[in-house]
């Protein structure tokens, strides 16, 4: 069974990282290599135990380009979310035996190195993908 | 034997053994399976039994095996069992033409014209290159694009029907057509070096094993062709830009430019076979892109300072540069060789030049060299707003927090 386990971050935790002032602290240099390293010893982890079908992280929130339908037509807004909204930041897809094991992966991101603020208010979830048609339909 | 030694033996059988099979029976995408098979069962086979006398006449012997079980299967499926007999084997059967010798050479060559074939676009190209001629295996060269390993596998059997559908022959380009078709060889080369210098996602700057791919390749061809000047100045280019990899990135990942890098750590081998080659092939001329953006690097690698470096020289051979071919990115490194040789006011006049191409005015190279150049001028502010906007131009983390430390050390001062 596969799930897919999400982090979210905000305009603002992505200019933090970047080195960008904000009202957030900005990473130091030590911070973003300790994150940098968990984040690759986690991949091979996961990667060596066979479970991990495809991880990406995505580009910060301001280069979202959101599509809406406007009398039937497909209009494009550039940047539709606010600076401190919580949007989908990087996924992970996992293959494993339960959501327990799945989850208990998840929980593993609890441990990567982060400055104290960032630390306090990240969340993970985890949510098993319908893999076929069938399986929405049940 | 060592794994190790097994596998570099196995990529550079690859491409001969793949040659000399095609050319006995055709089939070049199942041909190309075949290949891939032996090549496998000989990396689980030699290191436990040891290399046999003639590795290559036996990966040639198990690839044209395992041939003919997918042909004789495909066309049992297909009923089509009077094709088989034929494609049996014209070697076989007439003597060779004496004026053709099949050469293992021409084969690695014949096979990389064939990859690289304009009917293929360039990610296939790449991934053929890679697969056919470099002997990695599909997963390897999934990892290194960071695709699922199904996606490679379907780009490399779509680019393998492409080529079965054109009806390409296995065969040299005519002579007419070589310079060009060699010019996208040399081209898809540079393309996977360069994926693997200046990795364009993730919080890794290099994936060097790409680099040292390309490199490996470039050499083989070089071996091939040693008279042709452009291919002589990919494989410098490729030596002297790599030979600053040590210095190119900090203790924890971050970019280091290259007027601020330890030059000691440049790679000094890698450095004197560069310039040896492209002080070589220079006079024999005719100097085409490849050649002069190696003469450059030599400049630079051989500078014992980013202050000491012969910028006019540098400048001369991008005006040389710029008269072969209308990049904005040669454009761009020309007006910052000019700002060195002539000071950053000479250099910002050509950037207001290249801000009106669309090709470019988007790049966050333009707004850091920008920056840069204002800060070198000493406008602090300009300097600082351009720094930012390079920074959100990128989508590379550790550029990102390299251009945001630049305009945050302005902030600071006066």
């Amino acid at each position: 069974m596969k799930y897919m386990i999400l982090t979210y971050a905000s305009q603002r935790d992505y200019d933090a990282m970047a080195g960008r002032p904000t009202e957030e602290p900005v990473w130091s240099a030590d911070d973003f290599a300790a994150m940098a390293e968990f984040m690759e010893a986690f991949n091979k982890d996961l990667a060596d135990s066979g479970e991990l079908v495809e991880t990406r992280g995505l580009a910060a929130p301001v280069l979202t380009r959101r599509l809406q339908l406007q009398n039937g037509v497909p209009v494009v807004t550039d940047g539709p979310y606010a600076e401190t909204q919580e949007v989908l930041a990087g996924y992970w897809i996992v293959e494993c035996d339960s959501f327990d094991r799945a989850t208990e992966l998840a929980a593993r991101l609890a441990s990567c190195p982060a400055p104290e603020q960032v630390a306090a208010t990240a969340v993970a979830d985890v949510r098993p993908i319908a893999d076929a048609r069938a399986d929405l339909e049940l | 034997m060592p794994d190790t030694d097994v596998e570099g033996l196995l990529r550079q059988l690859a491409p001969q053994v793949l040659g000399a099979v095609v050319r006995r029976y055709g089939h070049f995408d199942t041909a190309e399976d075949a290949t891939q098979e032996a090549l496998l069962a000989a990396a689980m086979r030699w290191p436990r039994d040891g290399v046999p006398d003639n590795p290559r006449a036996w990966l040639i012997t198990v690839a044209s095996r395992r041939l003919t079980d997918l042909l004789r299967s495909e066309q049992a499926r297909q009923r089509r069992e009077d094709t088989v007999a034929s494609r049996a084997l014209p070697e076989q059967r007439l003597a060779p033409a004496a004026d053709r010798p099949a050469s293992d050479a021409d084969d690695t060559l014949v096979l990389l014209f064939m990859c690289c074939h304009p009917v293929l676009s360039p990610a296939s190209q790449i991934a053929l290159t890679l697969r056919a001629v470099g002997g990695l295996t599909t997963a390897e060269i999934a990892r290194a694009f960071l695709v699922p390993e199904d996606t490679m596998t379907r780009r490399i059997s779509r680019a393998k029907q492409r080529i079965r559908d054109s009806g390409i022959p296995f065969a040299l380009p005519p002579a007419g057509e070589r310079g060009e078709r060699l010019g996208a060889v040399l081209h898809v080369l540079y393309l996977i070096f360069n994926e693997g210098y200046a990795s364009t996602s993730g919080p890794h700057l290099h994936r060097t094993e790409l680099s040292a791919e390309a490199i490996r390749l470039a050499r083989l061809v070089h071996r091939l062709l040693p008279d042709d000047g452009e291919v002589t100045g990919l494989l410098a280019l490729m030596l002297l830009t790599d030979a600053r990899r040590p210095a190119r990135t900090g203790p924890d990942g971050e970019l280091v430019p290259m007027a601020s890098q330890d030059r000691s750590r440049w790679n000094a081998d890698a450095i004197a076979e560069g310039v040896a080659l492209i002080t070589g092939a220079l006079p024999r001329g005719p100097t085409g892109p490849y050649q002069l953006q190696a003469a450059i690097a030599a400049v630079h690698d051989e500078a014992p300072s980013a202050e000491a470096t012969d910028w006019p020289q540098i400048v001369a051979l991008y005006e040389l540069l710029r008269r072969l071919s209308d990049n904005p990115v040669v454009a761009l490194n020309h007006a910052v060789a000019v700002a060195m040789a002539r000071g950053p006011q000479a250099g910002l006049e050509l950037l207001g030049a290249l801000q009106a191409d669309q090709r470019i005015a988007a790049d966050h190279r333009l707004h850091a060299v920008r920056a840069h150049l204002l800060e070198l001028a000493g406008d602090r502010a300009g300097a600082r707003d351009a720094y930012q906007a390079a920074a959100g131009r990128t989508t590379n983390l550790p550029q990102q927090r390299y251009l945001n430390a630049r305009a945050a050390r302005l902030a600071d001062g006066p």
